[in-house]
């Protein structure tokens, strides 16, 4: 079983996707043998109000609980947040996106804060997205760097109770979010989109310094192609434990676990 | 929350012995068997256009030069083109002939694995022709390699452009084109600058680097379409959807190179990935390139 835990639906501003509606993303994800994928809105990352964004993810998902997760994607400094995460549970969304750099917040700010602890009462996943899309293509409309890492410490350090999933992420062994002693609860896992494998060795690093039960097997898609993802494991061959907890195990337990 | 106790580390090597072990039981995952080097015949061999040695300042540059030769066995790569930048640019005249020495020591040391670059500042201008002659004529290298130390409309390339034309190798350029200013590359050529240089230079072969960690994509296989003499290196560590198709769309599929420049698994999972046929990669993976190398004289 596969568990892809960085997936998207929909539109996104600046670049068209081509397996953006549910159809089109369960086949791309059935051709690469990926059973599940939780997906959001790749419309609500330029959106100023989020919501209908996300129910429009919700009716595209809805027909498909077996194989789509719905994650929302909410912003903590826009009026009402507090009504939509009690909508979005209400639609059975399992997890929320967060796009700090995109929405203009810190995610330290108190009302992210608010938010993930909302979140964390409802039992519901963070996933937060290093990255959307690379610096070096962005329109000239928008300038959006990389979250960087030590924000993203700074958050799960303040708040050992959520659940933190990092996306579209590298760089994670020169942080203390990569190491041993690094200080942090072990309250995140790290997904492989864009990890590097064998020649930089980040993937084996990481299984090192934080452990088999901490890695993801994320592709990014409809935005990237998930091949890339799917060679590291061809690549590194993991044993068949490890192999079965990046690619579905560690995902799944938080989404069923207490 | 993960309540699991800590388990026990995993090292690279642990994966490599696993993998082993598997293969040894007869398990369902054995390991890829290493590529030979030289093709079966009437089999076209996958060259990676856009590779990098590591230079001789940066310690442990032997252990990562075996690692990239590893990689590719493990990615079933059999040929790498490559080239070594010198660390500090605008490189010097000697700062260049060292580190094509250095690549023609690993071209000797690794037997027809690693094919040869010439990297040259073209500012320097006949020291510059000298070294392009040297290596080529000499040694054996299949290229020139040319970065940012001067846009590629700059007259004071066109030198080098005509040795390369001389000579009957490409040129891989460095190139980049994004929506916001490239910090410390005041100098670097886009997709525009390559079409514009083919213009003048038709008979060039020219290779547009790393489109997938050139910025904005579209916009470079847009202004390579006009181009016929500018093929276009698939490499970097952009993985987004479609980009292979849309060039194979807009450019055709013989001017497409396959390359990493040191992502690989990106480099191979896009192609693994693309919606094209058998024959359509088997020309991105080696047979477009191939096809380059041939031109020059035996």
């Amino acid at each position: 079983m596969i568990v892809d835990v960085n997936a998207h639906l929909g539109p996104f501003a600046f670049r068209r996707l081509r397996h953006q509606s549910a159809e089109s993303l369960l086949g791309l994800m059935d051709s690469r043998g990926i059973d599940v994928a939780f997906v959001s809105s790749a419309a609500a990352i330029t959106h100023r109000n989020t919501q209908p964004a996300n129910e429009d993810l919700a009716d595209e998902a809805r027909p498909h609980p077996d194989r789509l997760v719905p994650f929302a994607v909410i912003n903590p400094s826009y009026a009402g947040w507090e009504d939509d995460l009690s909508a979005c549970v209400d639609l059975g969304f399992r997890g929320l996106r967060l796009y700090p750099n995109w929405h203009a917040y810190e995610l330290t700010s108190g009302p992210c804060l608010d938010l993930v602890d909302r979140a964390t009462e409802r039992r519901m996943i963070l996933s937060l997205p290093i990255r959307v899309e690379d610096p070096r293509q962005q329109s000239w409309l928008v300038d959006v760097p990389d979250v960087p890492l030590d924000r993203v410490a700074a958050l799960v350090a303040a708040r050992p109770g959520a659940r933190f999933h990092l996306v579209n992420g590298r760089g994670y062994v020169g942080s203390p979010l990569g190491r041993k002693d690094g200080g942090l609860p072990d309250n995140y896992r790290i997904d492989l989109a864009r990890l590097d494998v064998l020649l930089r060795d980040e993937v084996e690093t990481l299984l090192d310094s934080l452990g088999p039960d901490r890695l993801l097997f994320g592709t990014g898609i409809p935005f990237q192609y998930p091949d890339p993802t799917l060679a590291k494991i061809d690549v590194l061959d993991p044993p068949p434990e490890v192999r079965e907890r990046i690619l579905s195990r560690n995902a799944m337990e938080w989404l069923d676990g207490p | 929350m993960n309540s699991d106790a800590t388990p026990d580390p995993i090292s690279r090597r642990d994966f490599l012995r696993g993998a082993a072990a598997s293969a040894a039981l007869g398990a369902a995952a054995p390991p890829r068997p290493a590529r030979a080097i030289t093709p079966l015949p009437g089999e076209i061999p996958v060259i990676d256009c856009h590779a990098h040695l590591h230079h001789h300042s940066r310690d442990g540059w032997q252990a990562d030069d075996l690692a990239l030769i590893e990689v590719a066995d493990r990615l079933g790569i059999d040929r790498l083109c490559c080239s070594m930048l010198t660390p500090r640019r605008p490189a010097s005249a000697e700062g260049f002939r060292e580190c094509n020495r250095w690549v023609a020591e690993a071209m000797a040391r690794h037997d027809g694995r690693v094919l040869g670059y010439c990297y040259v500042n073209p500012g320097h201008p006949q020291e510059a022709i000298d070294e392009i002659r040297r290596c080529v004529e000499d040694h054996g290298f299949i290229g020139v390699k040319l970065y940012n130390e001067h846009r590629c409309t700059d007259p004071v390339v066109f030198p080098v452009v005509e040795a390369a034309i001389d000579l009957r190798v490409p040129i891989l350029h460095h190139a980049g084109h994004g929506h916001h200013p490239y910090p410390g590359q005041p100098n670097i050529s886009d997709g525009g600058d390559l079409a514009e240089l083919s213009r003048r230079y038709p008979e060039a072969m020219l290779i547009c680097a790393h489109v997938c960690g050139g910025g904005d994509w579209e916009w470079t296989i847009k202004a390579l379409r006009h181009a016929p003499g500018v093929r276009l290196d698939l490499s970097g560590s952009v993985t987004d959807d479609g980009v292979v198709e849309y060039a194979a769309d807009l450019l055709g599929v013989d001017r497409l190179l396959f390359g990493c420049d040191m992502s690989m698994t990106a480099g191979v999972g896009r192609i693994r990935g693309a919606d094209l046929d058998d024959e359509a990669k088997a020309k991105i993976l080696g047979g477009n390139m191939l096809e380059l190398l041939g031109r020059r004289p035996s």
